[in-house]
């Protein structure tokens, strides 16, 4: 159970993580 | 086929991890909320052919207000057969419908017809949208009944993750696909919906639905329920004859005009108000910063909304944001970029916010049987708001400069508009009570799990 959480919450979490950092990057530009 | 997707297969065992249902819920959620990073196909569409015969920006613009609109009637006309179906089948429908929208609006590029594109992506891909928003937020208050509003926030927090996710990767899909003669726009569709296709397959076929006795372990029912907390369930066709059924659509509706009438102006917006001090590469920098504010919102008020309870949630989005839409013309007047920039992040988080705490908003008001459905039909005041939001800002900011308003000024009229509205939502707030009991459902416990 604890490696299907894992593998469920890496699949989602992964391009959230991903869609966030390309978001800050783009935010970073305000305070340049 | 249909037997795997039958609402009877997707019932939990007993002891089954509730924490593995919010990931399948997300799956969905974080791909229908490509909807509102539509417009990076904008441009690239407007330079297929690279001739006259070209698409221009405001009948692309269709793609996006016919998705919401089709969002609307397709949650509003199916909310019933998802509640009967249970989750799976409709997740795998939405998966279906979203994917091929896709397909079919790369057909229509290919041909070069319009009317195929919104055909796919707007009308098929809409329907996706619609059954794809209501399944699992509907089943994830099932499986909080301890937190409904954070589950709500997780799901709906995925469809504002959606378009940090799908803006950056079209855009790397095009420039991937793009040559001399092709703007690419035809593989990235097809490479997103295949990619959708498995993404939601995944988050269909892992959602589970608790069993109609479950209850989280160690928890207890509160023994004398909270004020405006109803115990009882109301159908979806009584929910419709209630006063709050109708305060609820003008509070979600009011509340998203206003919001995205800002988001749609966002990027021209700033730069005019501080002519010459903020260039289009950092005004998109501000629209990211928005899409931030408008996601970590939906958690974090609809998390806030399990503590300090629904309608005082909604008290501070109309009087907080009355307050900072009356204030933001005062920051241009000042010049104070970073007051500006702070005022409209609060405001988008509470934009999100509303979306997010609806659900929990309606369960605590008509109970979960058939919360899928009645929210399905509320979503039918964020397509008039879809319409409404974006049409305000533009034609007060137009008629203003038509009357010889400066650019810098345009706005203020449409701020004050804005407060206005929600001023209106804070009275439709104001009045919610509790559902009178004539209206509770009252046949036995064994037909509210059917």
């Amino acid at each position: 159970m604890t490696g299907k959480m894992i593998v469920l919450w890496l699949i989602v979490g992964a391009p959230l993580a991903y869609g966030i950092w390309q978001t800050l990057v783009n935010v970073a530009t305000l305070f340049m | 086929m249909s037997t795997l997707l039958d609402k009877s297969h997707t019932i939990a065992p007993p002891g089954y991890n509730r924490l593995l249902v919010p990931p399948a819920a997300l799956a969905v959620h974080l791909s229908i909320g490509q909807a509102y990073a539509i417009s990076t196909f904008n441009l690239p569409m407007t330079k297929l052919l690279g001739t006259g015969e070209d698409w221009t920006l405001l009948q692309i613009g269709l793609l996006f207000q016919v998705a919401i609109a089709f969002l609307g009637i397709s949650a509003a006309l199916f909310g019933p057969w998802v509640e009967a179906g249970g989750p799976r089948r409709t997740m795998f429908t939405a998966a279906l419908c979203f994917s091929g929208g896709f397909f079919v609006s790369a057909f229509g590029v290919w041909v070069h017809q319009l009317w195929i594109v919104v055909l796919g992506y707007g009308v098929l891909g809409g329907c996706g949208l619609g059954l794809g928003y209501i399944s699992p937020v509907s089943t994830l208050i099932k499986w909080f009944p301890d937190r409904p509003g954070m589950a709500t926030g997780i799901a709906i927090m995925g469809f504002g993750g959606g378009a940090l996710i799908a803006a950056p990767l079209s855009v790397a899909l095009m420039a991937h696909f793009k040559t001399a003669t092709s703007q690419g726009v035809i593989e990235t569709m097809i490479v997103m919906g295949a990619v959708y296709l498995v993404y939601m397959m995944i988050g269909a076929f892992t959602v589970k639905i608790p069993a109609p006795d479950w209850r989280p372990a160690g928890w207890v029912p509160p023994a004398v329920p909270k004020k405006l907390v109803t115990t009882a369930h109301v159908d979806v066709d009584a929910a419709m004859r209630t006063p709050q059924f109708y305060l609820l659509w003008g509070v979600l509706c009011l509340n998203v005009t206003a919001g995205i009438g800002v988001l749609s102006q966002a990027s021209p917006m700033i730069q005019e108000m501080f002519p010459g001090r903020v260039t289009a590469v950092t005004a998109g920098g501000f629209v990211g910063l928005l899409s931030l504010f408008n996601m970590v919102g939906r958690f974090f008020w609809a998390s806030t909304s399990d503590y300090i309870g629904r309608r005082n949630t909604y008290m501070i989005f109309f009087a907080l944001g009355v307050v900072l839409y009356m204030l933001v013309p005062t920051t241009g007047q000042i010049g104070s970029i970073p007051l500006f920039v702070i005022g409209f992040a609060i405001i988008l988080s509470m934009y999100g916010g509303g979306f997010a705490t609806i659900p929990a908003y309606l369960r605590d008001m008509f109970g979960t049987m058939q919360v899928g459905a009645i929210h399905g039909r509320l979503l039918t005041a964020w397509s008039v708001a879809g319409v409404a939001g974006p049409f305000l800002v533009n034609n007060i900011r137009q008629y203003q400069i038509d009357h010889g308003v400066a650019k810098a000024d345009a706005y203020t009229v449409t701020m004050y508009i804005m407060a206005g509205l929600l001023v209106v939502g804070f009275i439709c707030n104001y009045f919610i009570s509790a559902v009178d009991t004539r209206h509770h459902f009252r046949k036995t416990a064994t037909s509210l799990a059917e």
